[in-house]
Formats: C-alpha cells, structure tokens, sequence
C-alpha cells in the first residue's frame, strides 16, 4: 500500500459565530486537528466611520466613536476629547476631570468583566459568564442614571461634560466598589485558580514581548507579555498622574510568559486598580463646578495635526486629527487596539488546535465595531 | 508502540528544529504526524519563550542610557537622517514631523528600528491623507518603547505613481495598516506580500477617502446609496 498524505483542508469560522466576537471569518488551514494559518477577513461591519467624519462638525463625531467600541464607548470619547483638546488648547474645570475619569475607569471594569465572562464562554465555564454580567450590570445602571443611556452615551464632549453627575451617584458608586470588591476573590476561586481552565489557558498562545511590538499590540495583551506600558503611566493625560496605582504584568505564573492566562490575569487584576483610581477620585472629587463651563460655542480647531493616544480597555487608542481651520475635520484617522491585537493572530495561533485558536482569539478580546469602524 | 512512537517524534522535532522539515512530513503515519507537528510547534515556543526575558529585560529594564532626544526629538531625527542617508529629506526642518522622499524609505526604516540610540521598535499608526493638487501622502506615527521618544514620518507621493516602498517586513504591523491605507487611498506599497484590500470587498471601485472619491453606481447588481448632502 503506498502512502497516505494527510489532505490540508481550508475551514471558514463565522462570519457569524459565537466565537468570533462578532462578525468575523477565519479561514484556518487545517492538517488534521492543527492549525497551520490563519486568515483574518474583516470589514462586514465597515461603517464608514472615517469618511463620515469628513462629512460632519466636530460635535458630531462623538456619537460615532461610541459605535467604534461600543463595549467601552465612554473611554472612546474620552480619547476624542483629550485629542480634540490638546489641538484647541482648551483646558477644562477640575470636575470634569474627576468625572470623566471616573466614567472611564467604571466603564474599564464593565469592559474587562465583558470580556473575562466571554472568555471563560469561549472555554466552556459558562457559570463565571452569568456572574460577571450580572456585576457589569449594575455599571450600566450608574452609566444610565447619569445620562440616561446603557450603552452609548455621548457623554463626554469637547470642553466638558453632557450632564452633570446626578444627586446620590458618589455614593451609590462607592456602595458598588463596597459590593464588588470582595467579587474579585470570587471569579479568582471559581475560574482564574480552576484546574480544568488553567489546563486550557496557560502555555497556550504565547506571545513574546517582542512579537507583540512590532504588530503593535498594547493594553492589557502587551502587559500580559510582561512590558510594563500603560498610557495612563507614561505618557499621562487628564489628571491620571495624580493617583495611586500599580500597573500589573504578566509574570508567567502558570505557564511560559504571555500566554492566554497571562492575559487574563493582567485584566482581572487591573480591575482592582481600576477600583483603586476610583476610590481616590470619588474622594478627592470637587463638589462644585460647571460641566458646560468650557465648551465652546463654535468648534474650530486652529489649522493643524495632532496624534493623541489615550489607554482604553482594549490598549492605545490613538485618533490622528488634521484641521484646516473649517468646523468640519479635513481627516480623522482612528487607530484602533482592538485592529493591531487580531492582526497578531495569525503569528501566535499557527501550530495549535482549532479549540486552543477559539481560546487565543478570546484572549485578545477583540470588538470588531472597533476593528471594522 | 507508545514509546516507539515518542522516540520517534523526538527524533524528528530534533531534525526539524535544526531545519529539516521533511523528517516530519515523511512519517507515514498520519496521527503519529499530528503528534509531531504539535511537539514541534511547542518546542518552538518554548525556544521563543526562552529567549524573551532577555528581550523583556531590555525594554522594561530601567534603562538609564541618556534620552539625546527628549526636546525637539523630529529635529534631531531628522538631522541624524540627513547625516547617514543623504539626499533622503524632502523639504524643510520641521518640529512637527520628518519630511522624507520615498525612495530609501525601506532602509531608513529599518534603520531606524534597530539604531542603538533611536530604537523606533513600535509603529503607532499610518494615517494617509488627500492634500489635493494630486498629493497623496502617508503620516508614520514612531514610538520608542525604550526611549520614549516618538517621531512622525511624512511621505507625499503624486497620484499618478502612488507607490511607497514597504514596511511590512520592518514593523510587522505595517502588514495590516498598509492594506487599509492602500483600500483607501491606492496607495501601492510596493514590496508588501500581501497587499489586498481589507475592509472594503475585494471587487470595490475607487479609493473611498481621496476627496474626489464618487461613490459607483451598482454593486452586483445592488444600488450603492449616494452619501446624502449637508448632514443635519
């Protein structure tokens, strides 16, 4: 009998799939159960972001950057707005700092539990899922009782704020950071310390640090890899330099050094940092001030470009803005985190199995409203 | 069998590690060669995985080597550029960014990533732009992770010969950001190995963010909705 060549087969995953985190489609080489490449095809949720901004007033690009990561759109107006005033050289009241800061950092933890819930989904603990929505939850319900939106809110404009914060809300946020803290103890008992998960997570996917520069991954992906980089750090914008708070790396506790466990530790234990930043603001916060004291009447942005960065759930998020002096931007250029952490798929998916690839891509956390704009 | 089986496959990871591939693809049995390629991909990784603290350390280590650039870093840059690859700039020093002509764009590149004292190792973003009077233009936005130093490359190229040389191979993120700044603009990076559209459908007309950018009429046989006028 001559021999048997094992027959490579192209597999298409999504676009519609539970597991791809929105409409995505992965052509995967397989040989057997191995994967041997990866084919990301994006861009079914292309929404022409970019060419609409050239279309509409500066004002009105917020409500866009929600849709972009519609998971965490309170951080991407927040990056909108630092960019937008650094090129206008607007410099806005003490409240609203405190405010947005503490939105952005509430909306980081409702992100991150997102995404650890989904990522213990992709494989297969579907109890922490419940656990972690139903936390994330009341989040939502703070967002919703400060400008009557769950999930995008055009909250934060140029020079201030839509709403002011509502009567009772300082306290009900610490009533929250009261309730949930003790609930970090608790995912780390029932999945990050779980036998089966570990077996699925750790020395799966490594990716090392040097591989995650140069595609340019960031944010939590990239700390898992052990480089401490956090914008919010090294580069600070708003008032973050004035807090106190770690900025938590992979250390390879499981298994080699950026691997998915990795990963997913880095996210859960920077929602305890997050809980630290709030704690600081929710005091230090001033108790009078005008959010609509600094917004300007007309928008013009003197002739020029600016690339401002600011650190969202996902990793760097950097808007390039050019003006030409009219109210309408001339280009308006998102860099996305979400786009730079699936284009390193391919590279650290090759060589493992179809499930261990299910596991890396949730690992990443990708939002494809993000990727695809 | 088993432990014939395992000899066998650390046998042949060993072969494959120093280069010869074959020595697994010849193993006729098809799930001893699953079992292989596997042992492979994880001995690789644990190679990659060993070499990586080093790396780590090189760019989390808390370097004290002198920042040169920390004020005016586009000038300095700039003026390093003139010095090692003349004739390269285009234009006048600027503060705000480096003007460069496309030709040695690949070399400079990849100069400056791996220069000892400039060590651009992360591209931040490729922004391309339409200035009009046929310009096209590419923006690099560069950042040090270890210096903390970050630059910005221009590149303006007219519309008839859109093409940049690539940068795919340098930063690997170039691969992705190129493809969208190509299904934009049409600006060819020549030299990339896989330059396709990204976003769009791969049978889509025209460069949608160039100015003059009409949207086509049908696509297979659907009508493409014209973007409305004056949005309110």
């Amino acid at each position: 009998m001559g021999v048997v060549h094992g027959q490579e087969m192209v597999l298409n995953i999504g676009p519609q799939h539970p597991s791809t985190h929105g409409v995505l489609r992965l052509q995967v080489k397989t040989d057997g159960e191995i994967i041997s490449e990866i084919k990301p095809f994006i861009g079914y949720l292309h929404r022409c972001f970019e060419k609409h901004c050239e279309n509409v007033t500066y004002e009105q690009v917020i409500p866009f950057t929600d849709r972009c990561d519609y998971l965490a759109s309170m951080a991407n107006n927040f990056g909108y707005v630092v960019a937008m005033e650094e090129l206008m050289e607007i410099k806005v009241p003490e409240r609203v700092e405190y405010i947005r800061v503490i939105m952005a950092e509430l909306q980081r933890i409702a992100s991150h539990l997102l995404a650890l819930g989904t990522f213990g989904l992709d494989v297969g603990a579907f109890t922490p899922f419940l656990y972690m929505f139903r936390d994330r939850e009341r989040i939502l319900d703070m967002f919703e009782m400060t400008c009557g939106a769950r999930l995008l809110y055009n909250y934060m404009w140029v020079g201030g704020l839509s709403h002011d914060l509502p009567i009772g809300f300082v306290e009900s946020a610490f009533r929250f950071l009261d309730y949930f803290e003790p609930k970090i103890e608790e995912y780390n008992n029932i999945l990050t310390y779980n036998k089966i998960f570990i077996e699925r997570t750790a020395d799966v996917g490594v990716m090392p640090a040097d591989v995650a520069i140069s595609y340019g991954v960031s944010g939590p992906n990239l700390r898992g890899s052990g480089v401490k980089w956090d914008i919010r750090k090294d580069e600070p914008y708003s008032i973050y330099d004035r807090f106190d708070f770690d900025v938590p790396v992979g250390i390879g506790e499981k298994g080699n050094l950026g691997d998915c466990w990795d990963r997913f530790n880095v996210r859960l234990t920077e929602m305890g940092e997050s809980i630290k930043i709030l704690r600081q603001a929710l005091t230090q916060i001033p108790k009078n001030g005008d959010v609509h004291q600094t917004i300007p009447k007309k928008i013009r942005p003197p002739k020029g470009s600016i690339y401002k960065r600011t650190e969202t759930p996902r990793g760097d998020l950097g808007f390039y803005i050019i003006s030409d002096g009219s109210p309408i931007p001339n280009r308006l250029k998102m860099r996305s985190p979400a786009f730079t952490a699936l284009s390193v798929l391919d590279e650290i998916g090759r060589g493992w199995m179809l499930s261990d690839v299910i596991a890396i891509l949730g690992s990443l956390d990708i939002v494809l409203g993000e990727i695809d704009r | 069998m088993s432990d014939e089986r395992d000899k066998l496959i650390a046998e042949v990871v060993e072969k494959a590690l120093q280069g010869e591939m074959d020595a697994i693809n010849n193993i006729e049995d098809r799930v001893t060669r699953s079992k292989a390629k596997a042992a492979l991909a994880k001995a690789k990784r644990a190679q990659t995985a060993d070499s990586s603290p080093q790396i780590e350390a090189s760019i989390t280590g808390e370097s004290t080597a002198p920042n040169t650039l920390s004020d005016n870093p586009n000038q300095k840059v700039g003026e390093r550029i003139s010095e090692k690859f003349p004739d390269s700039r285009d234009g006048e020093v600027a503060d705000t960014h480096i003007q460069l002509k496309p030709d040695q764009w690949n070399e400079i590149a990849a100069w400056l990533k791996t220069e000892e004292d400039l060590l651009f190792d992360s591209l931040q973003c490729i922004t391309g732009i339409d200035l009009g009077e046929n310009v096209l233009e590419a923006r690099y936005n560069l950042h040090s992770m270890k210096h903390r130093n970050a630059i910005e490359i221009r590149i303006a190229v007219s519309r008839d010969i859109a093409q940049i040389p690539s940068i795919e191979q340098v930063w690997r993120i170039g691969d992705w950001f190129e493809r969208e700044t190509y299904d934009m603009y049409g600006i060819r990076f020549t030299g990339h190995r896989d330059l396709r559209r990204i976003l769009l459908p791969e049978d889509w007309e025209g460069w949608p963010l160039r100015k003059d950018y009409e949207v086509q009429e049908t696509y297979h046989g659907i009508m493409v909705p014209k973007v409305k006028e004056g949005w309110e």
